[in-house]
């Protein structure tokens, strides 16, 4: 018990910080599959290219760190919009089909980085504010308190995005029925090429915001997938509020079992969720698209 | 008269040459690298590789009998590091390097040990000598050599293995933190691999037969991206010297929160990221203080001995980075070693090759002194260049790795972090 006392200040600000690490990992796979039922397997991939071409900006280009993100984030959307109205639209609709036909495209983004020479060890892009804090004795450095933020605002800026635009009203009204959407003039084409282009953007924004914290190597585009998928399939296919329930869930619960448990199963958690939910509830906790099923 | 004296010179040079340098356009010795390209490991033991080659070539070759023929090498990618590719896709590109490209003799990995010991019945098969540079830091493959001896001949290692590290050198270094620095508190931290959860139990083990005590053993997943509370744990353990043995990228990380949360434990070990010249800049010099193997020295900047100095400046001038990672100076050695045995030999013929590379004794290395055991084939590895082949242990420090251990390696001390004072 006096070990849980001494650790559960650490657990509850760093599975605050690690709940928002997987929201970040998890916004943009959610989004595109929320709006468009697209599973983007490109995700890991285009976070990881976010990163690197962040990095040529700044390293090679020169340009201020703004800059570079700001058009990092610009290329990696149009590169969304261009998987999907190159390439997915030919097979939107078998899913099977869209499922490898996405991861085929980001593990191409990803060999094709490694082929041009970004391997090793010594990519990285700088943290916003260098620094740390105590919270409540516990100390943090400052880019995981700018992640929090950034978390959070994410969030707010989706709800608004979504409830008072005129884009975000009709990728809901794709998302919640498409044929009654379509009839009422809502492209829904185009829909799918904004919700590619928006969740490839905010997987970009999550790489910019946590690759600062370490280096950035191809390898991360497969752990990132991961946990996306994980916190998905935990929240529940396509449900916004899922997946924010679930970030936390599993945030949490990795904490955790690395406080009390053991450090090593952390990676067991993230399995364990998709292992679980599909046995137990295959919808996950908010989906909807299997509830009759499970029901039948 | 006068030209016909300039003439009679000319004629004479040309003879003298003739008979003195060897002809250069005899058939090229041709080196098969299976090399993991897409990780740095392979990168940089393909360009430590390159770089002997090209040196030998500009001086002429290697020298077979009385004909001296030039080096090629053939370079594919085992992709054995990579996550989900089975072991028979580097024996498929060690049997090509043999088959379809005619390798004479096969220096650099597979760089997994599993892939390595697999690829070993191939060299047997075709009766190949291989120079494993690279990677393959077990204990089991030396052993594997020695008990098969008959069989395994054929394989070749200019590294070592891990049990140096941890049996030979840690002891130590831990002895000088204990008596020059007052440290005898140790806490285990390595990555969920066999090789460092290996290491991790050995040393859990170690220590306290050393005069520690260790107050935690962490095991964290590959890929980890925090590790606050472990930090935190070692902290609240009083911890003073933390374990660390690691190959992931996300090491990085460790190392920023480390620095960030001031943690009053001195970070030494195996991590694979911090022995690149860069990991300074990736770390914004928040690396200082940690103190990391490169398994031979050479891989930092030494002058251990004339050639290391050489070696250095020569590395600098054709890639443009200091030596990198923990296998450019074994790469670039075994090229030496092999052209050494070759030009013993007389030819190419493996078995008399093979019992030169056996009588290998080159003295004044980049590492210095190469043996190799002569039941075990591995290289003689001691504290002493004189002796035998330096290992490095190196500490961040203002920018650059300088290396602390083993004391004839050591460019400058070790220091302690100023929050621990």
């Amino acid at each position: 018990m006096k070990v849980m006392r001494g650790y559960l200040m650490d657990v509850f600000v760093y599975g605050l910080i690690n709940s928002v690490v997987l929201i970040l990992m998890a916004a943009g796979f959610s989004i595109v599959y929320g709006i468009s039922r697209l599973p983007n397997f490109a995700h890991g991939a285009l976070y990881v290219l976010t990163g690197f071409v962040t990095w040529i900006f700044l390293r090679k280009l020169g340009l201020n760190y703004p800059a570079a993100i700001v058009l990092a984030l610009a290329i990696t959307a149009l590169i969304g919009a261009a998987i999907y109205q190159f390439f997915l639209v030919r097979i939107r609709g078998m899913e099977a089909s869209e499922i490898i036909g996405s991861f085929a495209v980001g593990l191409a983004i990803m060999e094709s980085l490694r082929w041009r020479g970004f391997i090793g060890h010594g990519f990285a892009i700088p943290v916003f504010i260098d620094g740390s804090i105590g919270i409540g004795g516990v100390i943090v450095d400052f880019q995981r308190i700018i992640i929090v933020g950034a978390g959070l605002a994410i969030t707010v800026s989706l709800w608004v995005f979504t409830h008072y635009t005129k884009i975000g009203l009709s990728l809901r009204g794709i998302a919640q029925d498409e044929r009654a959407a379509m009839m009422l003039g809502i492209d829904s084409d185009w829909t799918a090429v904004i919700s590619l282009a928006l969740g490839s953007a905010l997987a970009g924004l999550g790489a910019v915001m946590i690759l600062p914290m370490g280096n950035i190597n191809v390898e991360a585009g497969y752990n990132v997938l991961i946990f996306a998928v994980a916190v998905c399939i935990l929240g529940g296919l396509g449900s916004w509020t899922g997946t924010l329930i679930a970030s936390f869930l599993l945030g949490y619960a990795q904490t955790l079992t690395v406080a009390y448990i053991a450090f090593h199963y952390q990676m067991v958690v993230a399995m364990a969720a998709i292992l679980l939910t599909l046995i137990l509830k295959p919808s996950g906790l908010l989906g909807r698209q299997k509830e009759l099923e499970e029901r039948v | 008269m006068k030209i016909t004296k300039l003439f009679t010179l000319l004629v004479t040079l040309w003879i003298v040459s003739m008979c003195v340098v060897p002809s250069v356009d005899a058939q090229p010795i041709v080196l098969g690298v299976p090399s993991a390209r897409a990780f740095a490991e392979g990168k940089t033991t393909e360009e430590a590789t390159i770089l002997a080659v090209e040196e030998i070539n500009s001086l002429g070759g290697v020298l077979v009998g009385n004909v001296r023929r030039p080096l090629k090498v053939e370079i594919m990618d085992t992709r054995d590091l990579e996550a989900g590719v089975p072991v028979s896709e580097a024996l498929l590109v060690v049997e090509r390097l043999i088959l379809d490209k005619g390798a004479h003799f096969i220096v650099g990995g597979p760089i997994r040990t599993e892939a390595y010991n697999a690829a070993m019945d191939l060299f047997f098969k075709h009766k190949k000598i291989s120079i494993v540079n690279t990677g393959v830091y077990s204990p089991g493959t030396a052993k594997r050599i020695a008990d098969n001896y008959d069989k395994y001949k054929y394989c070749f290692r200019v590294t070592g293995h891990v049990g140096v590290e941890l049996l030979m050198e840690l002891p130590e270094i831990l002895k000088m933190l204990q008596e020059k620095h007052k440290l005898d508190t140790a806490f285990v931290m390595v990555q969920d691999v066999a090789h460092a959860r290996a290491s991790g139990d050995i040393a859990a083990k170690k220590f306290p037969e050393w005069g520690w005590k260790v107050v935690g053993h962490e095991i964290f997943p590959t890929g980890a991206t925090d590790f606050s509370l472990a930090l935190s744990k070692t902290k609240k353990e009083k911890a003073q010297f933390i374990w660390l043995w690691a190959d992931m990228p996300e090491t990085a990380i460790l190392i920023n929160q480390w620095y960030d949360l001031k943690v009053p434990a001195l970070i030494a070990g195996y991590f694979r990221p911090a022995q690149d010249p860069g990991f300074w800049e990736i770390t914004k010099g928040k690396c200082a203080y940690i103190i990391a193997a490169v398994l031979s020295a050479g891989n930092v900047p030494t002058k251990v001995t004339p050639w290391a100095a050489r070696y250095v400046d020569a590395y600098i001038k054709r890639w443009k980075t200091e030596p990198t990672g923990y296998s450019t100076a074994s790469a670039y050695m075994s090229v030496y070693v092999l052209k050494d045995a070759i030009e013993r030999a007389g030819t190419l013929d493996t078995d008399a090759v093979l019992a030169a590379l056996e009588k290998t004794d080159l003295k004044g290395g980049v590492y210095g002194r190469i043996r190799f055991d002569p039941k075990s084939h591995d290289i003689i590895r001691k504290l002493d260049p004189e002796e035998g082949a330096l290992g490095c242990w190196f500490q961040w420090q203002d920018g650059k790795r300088v290396a602390i251990f083993p004391p004839k390696v050591a460019t400058g001390t070790l220091k302690i972090p100023p929050w621990m004072m």
